[in-house]
């Protein structure tokens, strides 16, 4: 499902070079759940960001769903990202001036579907993650964990082949983040996504398949 | 999709209310400025009483003479020779009114002093121009080649030189010594109509100057009427053939020019006009570049706290790029709430600019002048929304959508 | 300190951009404003030089059908005794359209030692006008009866035109144009003092009186009657009945000129206020939107105050640091609106005293100092007056 090959990052300032990552190979199978560690600014970050097609790589090859993306431009990379991936970010990352419904549907805005349609798929993604009588509300009034539904009904909506969760858990509690690695984990198995994902918690890593841990850039296990 | 566009800039404008505040402010009074211009400028040049006739009419009322070699140049208003001897044999136009442009004559009413603007018309005049007769009629062709001493005056000079009277037609009206019957009294004109404004219109075979004196300059100005509006071009055509064939009346002059306009090429030529060139392409790119002058500050200030609002919503964007929204589309949603902004600007401008209207019409700044919104000006007031929404949101958003995904996502 | 705050906001520059030309217009604008206001001003504080209290200004057309001048002289010797037979004239004078307030201006050129001066107003005029409106003379004399038949043609000039042809050096007996023919040669009898003919707010300019002989009887259209003060209403009537009877063929209008007056500087004062609103509001404009970037931008550096706060700044430290970095901005733009502005002496582009532009610089600079110091104050002490402790955690 992902194939990643020699893969390079290098950040440029005017004076100093920093090797983000560095020659990392990894094939990731269709219906896996993967959990990359590592201590902050060892790279895990960078790698998922080029995975999700946010961030080219310096060097390497990328290759998604069968598609080398090297080439594509502006255009194409929008609706690659937008059929295939899903993101879950940290800090939620959800409009604070959108409802949550709004919020949920708007990765269908940016493909053809009618707004009865978009609706309709919105709610079946909040009822998924249990959501279904805060569709009114704006993030600010839900709780930490709430909002995280919200952001992971966000991902699911457009129905992508592939999830990539940016430490999902890492601002909430064990008792939410266990509810959310609940629902990722209900995803995986039942909808047979693939999903990557970033964390500091050795407990929820290893509730995944598999286990990278990433040390200054390279891949060490 | 609009609709989602239009919630997000709704609730983004709730959000930071002091730059909505500002934007709202600098639009709505620029736009309020340029509308009120374009009201008066509308004004001025559409048909309005009582020159109803405008879409059909030509305007005489500039000739020039020129010493080519020397350089010397003499210009003035038509004159009555000019205009009855050789004008007057044109083909096209249906009528031609002649008249002098007003001058300001002195009547005494018990020692009080009244200031009229005097002016001499002949017998077509009153058939081009839609005069609305409050009471009497014009003075025909026959009174003229008598002379009669018969005035028409406008209901300003009746109020002032005989007060609250219901009638005064028969009357007599003293001026420079000299009695007139009042025979018409017709309503207020404004005095930007400047072929038409007048206080007392009098015969002009009572022009005490010498109106028959052979030279083509003099006192006079004159309104040809074409039978449709299509035929103005050929009637522009024919008293420029026309003139070309008139002597310059003096050795010490080789050419002549003098043009039959509209009212605003009329206007244009008073500005910046020379010879037979009526001036109007550079007074176009004038006030272009003025209105443009005018709009660049607040459109600077604009661009500026579109900006700042813009990067302020750096994670919106790095979702929606994550999400599937090409730059593209991002620019074309940040152009539309710009937009969006702009015409609740308008819409303001508006309120205003009828506020500001309603204050004008009251005060009577400009007697007789009424200013309004009409659909002209309403679609000016639109053009210049839409013109003013796509130039300070378009770079900000070109800017903001080139802003890297990874970046804009780790900007909090 | 200023320097390295200066390279910073240099490097930023393109950051920047917006902001520093919304000043710089704004600079212009202002200077635009001030340059106009400062010259309406400086010519407002100059003496009238003349009176026109209690002078009435009558205008008429053709009175006669004739160009015979004996006839013409005839008619006039007989209109000017009239005139003198009335007790409530105290002088009166003919004059070329172009009096004081009147819509109407002449000019001319002539040489003067092989330069060319021109542009200068000439006012063709009696004996009388002196009197009429209480012109003051500086030097020399103003004309008589006898300067009809001298060997030069005698003239009056004005003071602004004394200081442009001849500096401080003597003006008298001077003789000015460069005509082989000695009647037609200028030979200066007298100064006056400058007349601000076109209302309080402009110059003089240079100026030149001829005097009237009976040639300009065929076009002279213009009379200028100075009334006794205390004279009644209904005088104006009685003179007008008496000039329409002596001048059947004439359009007469009689004019106070006290009211052109009115009327002349209303010409100035009127656009200037629609400019002076219309620039307030868009300075109105400018400074709410610096104010918003500023305090958005100031509000940014949350984290960055709370530190130095910590490190021991003071909140009035904190205020000055961050009022002197607009400041050091606005002084880029100010830099180049300056150097745009001096182009204006430099080039001569309009024919200005060069102060007005130095003083329209000044104020300009100062407006611009102060609006952004002013909008920066108070989003700098806001920020400052924030605890450390909770702006550290903020960010």
């Amino acid at each position: 499902m992902i194939r990643l090959e020699n893969i390079e990052k290098v950040y440029r300032t005017d004076t100093v070079e920093t090797l983000a990552v560095n020659g990392i190979s990894l094939d990731i199978a269709r219906g896996e759940f993967l959990s990359i560690m590592g201590p902050s600014g060892c790279g895990k970050s960078t790698l998922l960001n080029i995975i999700g097609l946010l961030d080219s790589p310096s060097k390497g090859v990328v290759n998604i769903d069968d598609k080398d993306i090297s080439g594509f431009s502006d255009q194409q990379l929008a609706g690659f990202r937008n059929h295939t991936l899903g993101f879950i970010f940290q800090s939620y990352h959800l409009i604070n001036d959108l409802q949550v419904l709004d919020n949920v549907e708007l990765p269908l805005l940016y493909r053809q579907a009618s707004a009865k349609e978009r609706r309709e798929l919105a709610q079946e993604a909040l009822g998924k993650v249990g959501l279904h009588n805060r569709m009114k509300h704006f993030p600010s009034q839900l709780s930490g964990g709430q909002r995280q539904r919200v952001a992971i009904a966000r991902a699911i909506v457009g129905k992508p082949k592939i999830i990539l969760a940016d430490e999902p858990t890492g601002n909430l509690d064990s008792a939410m983040g266990n509810g959310i690695m609940d629902i990722l984990i209900h995803l995986n198995k039942n909808d047979g996504t693939t999903i990557v994902m970033v964390t500091h918690d050795e407990q929820m890593a290893h509730k995944t398949h598999r286990l990278v841990r990433l040390f200054d850039g390279s891949q060490v296990l | 999709m609009l609709k989602n566009y239009f919630k997000i800039a709704i609730a983004v404008l709730k959000r930071r209310k002091f730059f909505t505040f500002i934007s709202l402010f600098g639009i709505s009074f620029t736009l309020t400025i340029l509308m009120l211009t374009t009201a008066f400028i509308d004004k001025m040049l559409s048909p309005d009483y009582p020159d109803f006739k405008r879409n059909r009419s030509l305007y005489v009322s500039k000739v020039e003479r020129l010493n080519t070699k020397e350089g010397w140049f003499n210009g003035g208003s038509a004159s009555y020779y000019l205009l009855d001897h050789y004008v007057s044999n044109m083909k096209i136009p249906e009528k031609i009114g002649i008249y002098t442009f007003s001058d300001p004559v002195n009547s005494f009413v018990n020692d009080k002093k009244i200031v009229l603007e005097l002016k001499y018309t002949n017998a077509d005049y009153w058939e081009i121009a839609e005069y609305n007769f409050i009471e009497g009629k014009p003075y025909r062709k026959g009174q003229l080649e008598a002379s009669e001493l018969v005035a028409v005056i406008s209901e300003y000079t009746k109020k002032q030189y005989f007060g609250d009277v219901p009638s005064v037609a028969g009357k007599y009206i003293e001026v420079d010594n000299i009695r007139y019957r009042v025979i018409g009294v017709v309503a207020n004109i404004p005095r930007t109509q400047r072929h038409f404004y007048g206080d007392i219109y009098l015969p002009y075979t009572l022009s005490k100057a010498d109106y028959k004196k052979v030279e083509p300059m003099g006192n006079f100005g004159a309104v040809l009427l074409a039978r449709s509006a299509d035929e103005l071009p050929a009637m522009k055509k024919e008293y420029e053939q026309l003139i070309s064939k008139v002597p310059t009346m003096d050795e010490g002059y080789d050419k002549m020019y003098s043009n039959a306009d509209t009212i605003l090429e009329g206007i244009t030529r008073n500005i910046f006009g020379s010879g037979n060139d009526s001036g109007m392409a550079k007074s176009m790119s004038f006030v272009t570049a003025v209105m443009l002058l005018f709009m660049l500050l607040p459109a600077i200030n604009l661009i500026n706290i579109n900006m700042t609002r813009i990067m302020e919503r750096s994670s919106e964007i790095g979702v929606r790029k994550a999400f599937g929204a090409s730059s593209k589309t991002l620019v074309y949603q940040f152009v539309v709430e710009n937009v969006i902004l702009t015409l609740i600007g308008g819409l303001i401008a508006l309120l205003m600019s009828l506020l500001g209207i309603y204050i004008f019409n009251e005060s009577d700044m400009l007697p007789g002048l009424y200013l309004e919104i009409n659909v002209r000006v309403l679609l000016m007031g639109v053009a210049v929304c839409l013109f003013f929404g796509l130039l300070s949101g378009v770079y900000p958003a070109w800017r903001m959508s080139r802003v890297p995904v990874v970046q804009a996502l780790k900007a909090q | 300190m200023y320097k390295h705050l200066f390279r910073l906001i240099w490097n930023k520059r393109k950051q920047n951009f917006l902001f520093l030309s919304e000043i710089l217009v704004s600079f212009l604008v202002i200077f635009a404003l001030s340059s106009f206001l400062v010259f309406y001003f400086m010519n407002f504080r100059k003496p009238l030089g003349f009176k026109y209290q209690h002078v009435w200004a009558v205008s008429y057309s053709e009175p006669l059908k004739t160009k015979n001048l004996d006839s013409i002289r005839t008619f006039y010797d007989l209109l000017n005794a009239t005139l003198m037979s009335m007790p409530e004239i105290e002088a009166h004078s003919l004059s070329s359209g172009n009096f004081p307030y009147a819509n109407s201006v002449s000019t001319s050129g002539f040489t003067v030692k092989g330069k060319n001066y021109s542009y200068i107003h000439n006012y063709t005029v009696e004996d009388s006008y002196l009197q009429t409106l209480d012109l003051k003379l500086l030097e020399g004399r103003w004309y008589r009866p006898e300067d009809a038949i001298s060997k030069n043609r005698n003239v009056v000039i004005n003071e602004s035109l004394r200081k442009q042809i001849f500096g401080s050096a003597p003006a008298l007996n001077q003789v000015m144009g460069d005509s082989k023919k000695e009647n037609e040669k200028m030979k200066i009898i007298g100064v006056v003092k400058d007349v601000k003919a076109n209302g309080d707010y402009w110059p003089s300019g240079s100026a030149i009186y001829y005097r009237m002989d009976s040639s300009s009887y065929t076009w002279v259209g213009t009379m200028l009657i100075k009334i006794r003060p205390g004279t009644g209403a209904a005088f104006e009537n009685k003179l007008h009945k008496v000039l329409a009877q002596h001048m059947k063929n004439s359009n007469i209008e009689i004019k106070h000129m006290d009211e052109m007056r009115s009327s002349k500087n209303a010409d100035t004062i009127v656009p200037m206020t629609i400019f002076v609103i219309i620039a307030a509001f868009l300075i109105i404009n400018v400074a709410l939107g610096l104010f918003g970037v500023l305090w958005y931008n100031i509000n940014r550096r949350k984290g960055e105050i709370g530190l130095r706060r910590a490190m021991g700044a003071t909140a009035n430290s904190i205020t000055r640091q961050l009022v002197a970095e607009s400041s050091i901005m606005a002084t880029i733009s100010v830099l180049t609106g300056t150097f745009f502005a001096i182009q204006f002496p430099l080039l001569h582009v309009f024919d200005i005293n060069p102060m007005v532009y130095v003083f329209a610089l000044l104020i300009t600079i100062a407006f611009i100092y102060l609006l952004v110091v002013l909008c920066s104050i108070y989003p700098g002490r806001q920020a400052a007056s924030i605890h450390p402790a909770v702006a550290l955690h903020e960010d």
